[in-house]
């Protein structure tokens, strides 16, 4: 486990990190801008780019009919590029105007004339449901008889939960650059967590094969699940430019146009009857999940699935049935953004687990102690049952009530709230612990896959190309350390390449918190085999004299050349390795500090460097290139039954708020987190992971509130959109890995760190209920606000009357 | 024009090298110039609008920094023209390591302040302006909280912070070279000095640039044309294409523009061109809590920049300073052809973004009270987000009273903005609490009149019921921080 900074830190530091548009102009380039509809729906009339076309310096204006194939999606295929019979939401391109200076490009848009003929737009989940505009049909995952137990159930809440988006806000904007090459290939780099899907974009809108077009990501800044889908379009806008003008051609969003172009989280309505008896105990659960999914399909019903599959949470729910249907609106197209459905449904079920809580006059943290998945009695099975092995939950509820102090700190928010009730100088309190379980794969199986190429080069350094991207994570720092410490190497000695289509093909996205478990294992399958016949090579060498090892001799051909055995392929990147270390061993040969000897006779000893020569004038191969699946996934999405996940990530997150009732403004004072990230292979970097997703998490629950007008989205700046600032981190803010040295399941017995600690940020909401709790509205009904709680929603919770007075009709807000 | 005699190109000297500029690059945003023009792609942009911070740049200018020790300060590139860098000296983020990393730089890479890097070179610039504040005071460390002041115009996206104030905290300052040491030599001292004397002319197709060294030399150019202090605003509508900034008269060579005036014991005069940060320097134990109210608002890039002028002229409704200044009987000075008035700022704001000022007038300073000892003065700022955030509603509370206990108003002032075209003053509700002792029927009175005289609209930073709670709640709390206890 090792602290080293991120591989790219140093260059980050000093201004000198490459990003897409850091990439210097050439002579003849272009700018590509992008021209979108102001309307969520509309059928397009008329397009004249005839005064666009004629500005100074424009060199070209395209619309969709330019396109091979005007048609695109991750799933199904229902988008077009650009728009060119109707739009449907304001937001979505339909011209492209390339120039040779950016203000050119960007002054000409304005000249482009559209007719439209404006059309009724949805543009909430409840008109979808109401007009059944659905994408794709409802989903089911269901266990026991969910009626029966309902009806038994000694206590029962019906209720529901309205979650709104958030914006990515990656600092990078979505951008791209294309080179036309020779016979007509196109080379792309583009800022995406998905070069594979830029490849076939690209190739099917300009009518190319995939040998010709390369997409290549030496990296992003920031992805978090928007650049997985949506960087592809933007792509093909600059490919198509370059391909129509045969000159380079580059397009940078602004971070309005990005804002408002492409799609959010998704926002959820949730409708839920929940069944429970006197202590608490959940005994049946009907959960009905409505999303956003905006105007075409993206990655909208896989997140529903994950949504569906997160809606327990920690929790075990012996009688449980969660349904979920995409509505389709008139809004951006909803996509990925970190943590996926995930955060939806857990937000759900911990609002259930407070209202119980509530509605008994019992501590929310009994309730989830009570309800926690748990090895014995049965209740370790999900309602897709699959079984929650390694389950670490009940250690970290408990681990985490004493560090922070949980029931000293509860009693006194209790005697403070009830003095604050009185006293309006004092802001009222509150404090909530949430845990999280979240499932590591993708739940599209065929997507946990992933290969990597390793090259050792005669200087005994490396380069090792993978399918993952890097956007900040430290994916490539990861894999470089699995790498390097797998032949006794350091880092510096690994360089990370650029991710490359034309290397790593058939790649999945860099996303589902699987970057490095799937990456990092195939690199790690593909070093062992050079290692293997390094080894082996070794043996053979260390019974030789040195004068006769073929760095003296190759050239003379005197000595008889070392032949070595290709080791069977494996697909376990734990097989042959020693648990504790993680590293593999073979022919009783050792590497360690640059060093190469015989485990039972160290003074048997060579330098890498040297073994590396050697294995070169043996002709024995320096490279390899391995591929990787995850094993035992049987989840079926027909009957919503098997195993979705791998292993679960865990961990459990404390927080306390307090709340100015004059303002409604919310500020987090304390935050402490416990995460079972299994066995690291760098802490540092994943309590990056955690303290960044929290926060971001944190923004999406309080001070993120996208405001659309008509659809179109009036918050697209940061002007506008407020994602946390640096004195938003908590004063306190306390973040510990668990000691987990058990999960076999992965690669070195790490575990997957992007999304999860994300899903934490609902003890902030859920903190923000609890100070409320004691105002007297809130005597027998739970408060109930919108996700996120803005000091809006928060000052209209306490204040009911006083908005109720000042509210005027004004049509639609 | 009249013949004053004048260069037609800038001067500012980039990473210790000089660059003179004429012609339309010189109306390029600054960022443009060094990613695009320079090479220099470490400077990044984002938001375009001053808010995110990635596009940081140390900057010294003389006049700004003439009383302070501290002078290379970080600003926005983003949303000021290479123009407005006349006379300045700049220094990038590539120009820090040699090539070894500053401690700043070695901080932020060990403690992992670093995730995707695309903010990074802006953090470091902010932090290497805060090392520099250190420096210059001779201090050997930074505590947290001024790590988090000092980056609060900075947004990250990756990291949730911790990681970059464990940096700051870290950064070993006894192992820091000063910015200033390392990239303002004497020579560059006097080429600059020498051009601060001679006024600017560039005259091109898209952009032309004017830059007196005398207000009355400003009233002999004929075109009409904006004046651009930071541009803090006119930046970022340009940058939006919403309106060109093609036109723009700088004051940045009127050297008198920069004081900031006690005018005996209790008037304060301060003039066009002094900045946010200047003045909060000046105002830090003479007013408190305007001083505190400055630290809320905007970030530092900006405070180094932007002017207590500026954010009157433009006029906003939502604007930070206006509800202060309203309460502080404050004047706006006003120089124009036809020489120099005086108009009170309660009819200076004429209607949405209208201002009361004819032809060619420039405004030279502004002149308010300084409260006493014996008022009380509140001001508050209530936005979606705490720091960095644009007001929903901001309100400002003067009262002196009749009695040492507090229970009579003797006069009080009030000022709100975000509740109308403009900031207004509640002349009525004012009117409400004053004369007799306060009481629970006084105040609901004066309440009701708030709630005539505040108009506000519903908007992406809040709807009207809220501002109308809000603007509510913060009398109620202004009573109840300041008012003896009214029985209810």
């Amino acid at each position: 486990m090792s602290q080293l900074p991120h591989d790219s830190a140093h260059t980050h530091v000093s201004g000198l990190s490459e990003f897409v548009d850091d990439r210097i102009k050439m002579q003849n380039e272009v700018y590509v801008e992008v021209l979108y509809s102001p309307h969520a729906k509309a059928m397009i009339k008329k397009i004249d780019t005839s005064k666009a076309i004629k500005y100074p310096g424009v060199c070209g204006v395209f619309l969709g009919k330019d396109f091979h194939e005007n048609i695109w999606g991750t799933i199904f295929r229902d988008q077009p590029l650009l728009a060119d019979k109707e739009v449907n939401f304001a937001g979505e391109a339909i011209a492209l105007v390339a120039a040779t200076s950016q203000d050119a490009a960007a002054e000409a848009k304005k000249l482009i004339e559209i007719t439209y003929e404006i059309k009724p737009a949805v543009l909430s989940v409840q008109d979808a449901i109401a007009l059944e505009s659905f994408i794709a049909g409802s989903r089911k995952i269901e266990r026991g008889q969910v009626e029966k137990a309902l009806v038994s159930a000694p206590h029962k809440i019906e209720n529901s939960i309205v979650i709104r988006g958030a914006d990515h806000f990656y600092l990078e904007s979505n951008v791209a650059v294309a080179y036309p090459k020779e016979d007509g290939q196109i080379e792309i780099h583009s800022s995406s967590q998905h070069p594979t899907e830029v490849q076939h974009v690209v190739a099917h809108g300009l009518g190319l094969s995939s040998k010709d077009v390369t997409c290549v990501v030496k990296r992003m800044g920031g992805g978090f699940g928007g650049k997985e889908s949506q960087a592809a379009p933007i792509a093909a806008y600059a490919a198509l430019a370059a391909q129509k003008l045969r000159r380079p051609a580059r397009i940078v969003l602004t971070k309005d146009d990005d804002m408002i172009m492409t799609g959010k989280r998704n926002p959820f309505e949730i409708f839920y009857s929940v069944g429970f008896d006197n202590d608490g105990t959940i005994l049946a659960l009907d959960a009905k999940l409505y999303s956003d999914g905006g105007a075409y399909a993206d990655l909208s019903t896989s997140i529903m699935e994950r949504a569906m599959l997160h809606s327990d949470n920690a929790y075990f729910i012996p009688h449980m049935r969660v349904t979920g249907q995409v509505c389709r609106t008139n809004y951006h197209p909803h996509t990925a953004f970190r943590g996926f459905g995930g955060p939806k449904g857990v937000a759900m079920i911990e609002k259930i687990i407070e209202e119980i809580a509530h509605y008994l006059g019992k501590d929310a943290l009994e309730i989830r102690k009570r309800n926690c998945y748990s090895d014995t009695g049965g209740r370790n099975i999900t309602h897709y049952d699959q079984v929650v092995e390694n389950n670490c939950l009940p250690r970290l509820l408990s681990d985490l009530e004493k560090e922070c102090d949980y029931q000293t700190r509860r009693q006194e928010i209790t005697v403070h709230n009830h003095k604050a009730v009185k006293d309006l100088s004092l802001p009222l309190k509150g404090l909530s612990l949430t845990p999280v379980k979240f499932g590591i794969s993708f739940t599209t199986r065929f997507l946990n896959q992933a290969n990597a190429l390793v090259i050792v080069h005669r200087d005994g350094t490396l380069q090792v190309s993978t399918g993952a991207t890097e956007m900040g994570q430290g994916v490539n720092a990861r894999i470089s350390e699995l790498v390097a410490s797998e032949l006794g190497l350091s880092r510096s000695d690994v360089r990370m390449m650029p991710t490359s289509t034309d290397k790593n093909a058939n790649t999945s996205p860099t996303a589902a918190s699987s970057g490095t478990d799937l990456n990092g294992a195939a690199a790690l399958l593909a070093i062992r085999r050079i290692k293997s016949r390094l080894s082996e090579l070794a043996v053979q060498l260390f019974d030789l004299p040195e004068s006769r090892w073929a760095r003296h001799t190759a050239g003379l051909g005197t000595e008889a050349e070392i032949s070595v055995n290709v080791s069977a392929p494996t697909n376990d990147p734990n097989a042959n390795a020693d648990w504790n270390t993680g590293i593999a061993e073979f022919f009783g040969v050792t590497f360690s500090n640059g060093q190469v000897y015989l485990t039972e006779k160290p003074e048997k000893r060579m330098s890498f460097h040297s073994l590396v020569v050697e294995a070169y004038h043996h002709r024995i191969s320096l490279s390899e290139y391995a591929h990787y699946k995850f094993p035992g996934l049987s989840f079926n999405k027909l009957t919503g039954k098997g195993n979705a996940f791998l292993y679960y990530t865990q961990g459990v997150a404390a927080s306390e708020v307090s709340i100015d009732r004059d303002t409604g403004e919310a500020k987090v004072s304390r935050v402490d987190i416990v995460m079972d990230l299994g066995r690291p292979i760098n802490e540092a970097l994943d309590l990056g992971q955690v303290t960044g997703a929290f926060i971001q998490g944190m923004g999406w629950v309080t001070t993120e509130k996208l405001f659309y007008k008509n659809g179109f989205l009036l918050s697209h700046a940061p002007s506008t959109y407020k994602i946390p600032s640096i004195q938003d981190t908590p004063r306190t803010f306390n973040v510990r890995l668990l000691n987990n040295n058990e999960n076999k399941a992965n690669v070195r017995g790490t575990k997957a760190a992007g999304e999860p600690p994300l899903l934490l940020c609902l003890s902030v909401w859920t903190a923000i209920h609890d100070a409320l709790k004691g105002l007297t509205q809130f005597k027998y009904k739970y408060p109930h606000m919108e996700l996120p709680a803005t000091n809006e929603e928060i000052l209209k919770a306490i204040h009911p009357e006083a908005f109720k007075k000042w509210s005027k009709p004004l049509g639609k807000k | 024009m009249k013949a004053v005699k004048s260069r037609n190109y800038i001067l500012f000297y980039l990473n210790g090298e000089r660059h003179q500029v004429s012609g339309e690059q010189a109306g390029l945003m600054l960022s443009d110039y060094l990613r695009y023009h320079k090479a220099l792609t470490g400077t990044k942009i984002v938001c375009a609008e001053g808010d995110c911070g990635a596009c940081s740049v140390l900057r010294f200018f003389p006049y700004h920094s003439a009383k302070k020790k501290n002078i290379f300060l970080p600003i926005n590139s983003c949303i000021a023209t290479v123009a407005q860098m006349d006379g300045s000296s700049l220094v990038t983020v590539e120009a820090l390591a040699q090539p070894e990393l500053t401690s700043v730089q070695k901080a932020m890479m060990n403690c992992h302040g670093s995730q995707c890097g695309f903010c990074t070179p802006g953090f470091v610039m902010a932090l290497t302006g805060l090392a520099e504040k250190k420096l210059c005071a001779k201090s050997t460390s930074i505590t947290e909280q001024e790590a988090k002041n000092a980056t609060t115009g900075n947004l990250c996206r990756c990291t949730g912070y911790k990681p970059i104030i464990e940096a700051a905290v870290n950064i070993d300052l006894k192992n820091l070279t000063s910015v200033k040491d390392r990239f303002y030599s004497q020579m560059q001292q006097k080429d600059l000095a020498a051009h601060l004397k001679i006024p600017v002319l560039i005259k091109t197709e898209k952009f032309n640039f004017f830059a007196p060294t005398q207000v009355k030399q400003a009233f002999t150019y004929n075109k009409p044309i904006k004046i651009v202090g930071a541009s803090t605003d006119l930046g970022v509508v340009h940058n939006k294409r919403k309106v060109r900034l093609t036109d723009a008269l700088s004051l940045h060579l009127v050297s008198d523009l920069y004081e900031i005036k006690k005018q005996g014991k209790n008037r304060l005069t301060v003039g066009a061109r002094v900045t946010l940060s200047d003045l909060r320097l000046y105002v830090k134990d003479l007013i408190p809590e305007f001083a505190k109210f400055l630290d809320l608002f905007a970030s530092p890039q900006i405070k180094n920049v932007a002017t207590l002028v500026g954010n009157v002229a433009n006029a906003s409704p939502i604007a930070d300073t206006p509800p202060f200044l309203l309460t502080m009987n404050t004047e706006v000075e006003v120089h124009g052809p036809r020489g120099k008035r005086n108009i009170k700022l309660e009819s200076f704001f004429l209607d949405y973004r209208k201002i009361n000022l004819k032809a060619k007038e420039i405004i030279t300073a502004l002149h308010f009270d300084i409260p006493q000892k014996s008022e009380a003065l509140a001001l508050y700022k209530i936005s979606q987000r705490k720091d960095l955030d644009i007001s929903a509603v901001n309100f400002a509370a003067r009262v002196t009273w009749v009695n040492k206990n507090k229970t009579q108003i003797k006069d009080i002032k009030l000022a709100v903005g975000g509740v109308a075209a403009t900031t207004l003053r509640l002349y009525k509700t004012e009117q409400a609490l004053t004369k007799t002792e306060l009481s629970p029927e006084k105040i609901n009175r004066a309440l009701e009149e708030l709630h005539q005289e505040i108009k506000p609209l519903s908007d992406l930073r809040a709807t009207d019921s809220f501002r109308h709670v809000v603007t509510e709640n913060l009398l109620r709390r202004f009573l109840r921080e300041h008012a003896e206890k009214v029985e209810s």
